[in-house]
């Protein structure tokens, strides 16, 4: 489900119909819209009431300026009882690269429920620097008191990590389309 | 008072977005203002300095559109101040005027441009289509510089280069990136430009300037008007023998392959990406091409270009326009019997297998 209703979607246009032969249902405008950027778009009907759909349902509020505030926009997010909001984080984005710059990035999105350290450089990402960010990430949460949820690591990487990273938490493997996408 | 800290100490390398990259090379050049109206794809530039300017001692105003964005970024130069912003698409067609005004007063201001689809509104997604109105835009000769980037990089390496030329020639400096290197993220190495022997060019004030002009000083005398002909006239020839004098300090550009090629690729900013992969592939397999990237589409390496023109080669220019490069090249290659074609695609990426296929077709004389 795309929430970015400033810069949506349309960047992962190259990768939709593969998703979606995985069985995803991508709620996400693709070409029908009025305008994109400052002309804005409207939110698809079918995101406001994303919440009420079977099985599990991901959201992603984007990036930027107004940060996790596009939630607003869903029908029931306030009140949901098996909403949760992850943050995820990259240490060597420069805004998030210590555990104070972290724990204010986490303050300013409002409601988090954990965090989820995505630390990596694209296709230069090391193992080092995805141990790196597992340690900032958790020192990060101790102060904020949520819990780290996953660390997440391209597959190439996972089994030279491991089932937990260095600070005890559980990776999770991601296989990368972003390549694939506009950006 | 305590120094202020310096927004990127030593060297690391790091990854995000390319408007991201801007900022941050902006405040590493030592820029201290950003003048600004919002406008897709340029607006995280304006998000990311707003959040480094109170760690860092920063300035950013927001104007009522980018004609105030222009002129109020001028009067930050006018202070000494190292000034900028950053704009895109319709936004770049009102920023001309006060660019005008910049050529005609020799004033430093740099501009990032993070092109989008015209002509209009068009699309806030990506083009190449302002390679004319960036270079050679505004009621005047197109006295300014404009480096064209074309990875992460880039956009580090040449904002702060921008700076450094605009306030050492005096001349407007333009960034012209676009929307896809503006919002694609890739690993880029930030550094403190001084470690690597970089040395930033002090701002100075235009304006309140110490000591009582015409008796400790020479008086400014800042125009931008100039009542007759003949008057403007020799103004405009004066900025014009200074710009062609320091025009062989600034030109720039990439090149590869061209000694014995039979076809040479002509790309600039994000396109050359790809022109640069397929270039160097069917180089591996024997095929003789070699590519062109003009790094400054204006002062424009015509020299460099007539050179490997001068051979017989045929020029293939490829962009995400249609034929806006192109005109520089042939402007470049006035009176040369080169043979030039082109691959026009504005408003949208430009494929490698396109550009393979039409490389062969020309290798093979059709």
């Amino acid at each position: 489900m795309d929430l970015d209703v400033v810069e949506p979607f349309f960047t992962l246009r190259p990768i939709k119909r593969e998703l979606e032969a995985r069985g995803l249902q991508v709620v996400a405008r693709e070409r029908h819209t009025l305008g994109l950027g400052e002309t804005g778009v409207p939110l698809p009907a079918e995101a406001k009431w994303a919440l009420r759909r079977e099985g599990d349902v991901i959201l992603d509020v984007g990036y930027g300026a107004y940060g996790a505030q596009t939630l607003n926009l869903v029908e029931g997010a306030d009140r949901h009882p098996d909403l949760q909001v992850l943050a995820v984080i990259n240490v060597a984005r420069p805004m998030t690269a210590t555990v104070e710059d972290v724990v204010a990035h986490v303050r300013e999105l409002g409601r988090v429920d954990g965090l989820i350290n995505n630390t990596h450089l694209g296709e230069e990402t090391t193992v080092e620097l995805v141990q790196e960010g597992a340690r900032l990430v958790t020192a990060a949460a101790r102060l904020l008191g949520l819990p780290v949820v996953a660390t997440s690591v391209v597959k190439e990487l996972a089994p030279l990590l491991g089932g937990r990273d260095v600070m005890g938490n559980p990776v999770r493997v991601l296989e990368r389309f972003m390549p694939r996408a506009f950006w | 008072m305590p120094a202020k800290p310096k927004p990127v100490e030593g060297e690391k390398k790091v990854f995000m977005t390319g408007n991201e990259v801007v900022a941050w090379a902006a405040a590493a050049a030592g820029a201290e203002c950003m003048y600004g109206y919002p406008i897709t794809p340029q607006n995280e530039i304006m998000h990311y300095w707003t959040r480094l300017a109170p760690k860092f001692g920063l300035i950013f105003l927001q104007t009522e559109d980018e004609l105030a964005a222009g002129f109020t970024m001028l009067g930050g130069v006018l202070a000494g101040r190292k000034s900028f912003t950053a704009t895109a698409g319709p936004g770049n067609t009102l920023m001309q005027e006060p660019l005008s005004m910049a050529e005609m007063m020799r004033l430093p201001a740099v501009v990032v441009i993070q092109q989008r689809g015209g002509p209009s509104t068009g699309q806030v997604v990506y083009s190449q289509q302002e390679v004319t109105l960036t270079s050679l835009g505004g009621n005047g000769e197109g006295l300014r510089v404009v480096y064209s980037t074309s990875s992460h990089q880039d956009l580090y390496d040449y904002t702060i280069k921008a700076f450094n030329t605009a306030w050492r020639y005096r001349f407007p400096t333009f960034v012209l990136g676009d929307g896809y290197q503006g919002k694609m993220r890739e690993p880029v190495v930030m550094y403190d430009p001084e470690l690597r022997g970089v040395e930033l060019v002090p701002a100075e004030p235009y304006v309140g300037r110490p000591g009582t002009p015409g008796v400790d000083r020479p008086p400014a005398h800042l125009r931008n008007a100039y009542s007759i002909e003949e008057e403007l006239y020799e103004a405009v020839m004066e900025l014009v023998r200074e710009y062609e004098k320091v025009a062989p300090e600034i030109v720039e550009h990439e090149a590869f392959g061209v000694d014995g090629a039979r076809v040479v690729a002509v790309a600039h900013g994000v396109v050359f990406r790809a022109v640069k992969g397929v270039v160097r592939e069917l180089r591996q397999q024997g095929v003789p091409v070699g590519y062109f990237r003009p790094i400054t589409l204006r002062p424009f390496p015509a020299d460099a270009l007539r050179r490997v023109a001068a051979t017989g080669v045929r020029l293939l220019v490829v962009e995400s326009a249609y034929g806006q490069l192109a005109r520089l090249v042939k402007e470049a290659l006035s009176g040369l019997p080169a043979e030039v074609h082109g691959l026009y695609k504005p408003g949208v990426l430009v494929g490698q297998g396109e550009i393979a296929t039409r490389i062969k077709t020309l290798v093979q004389g059709g």
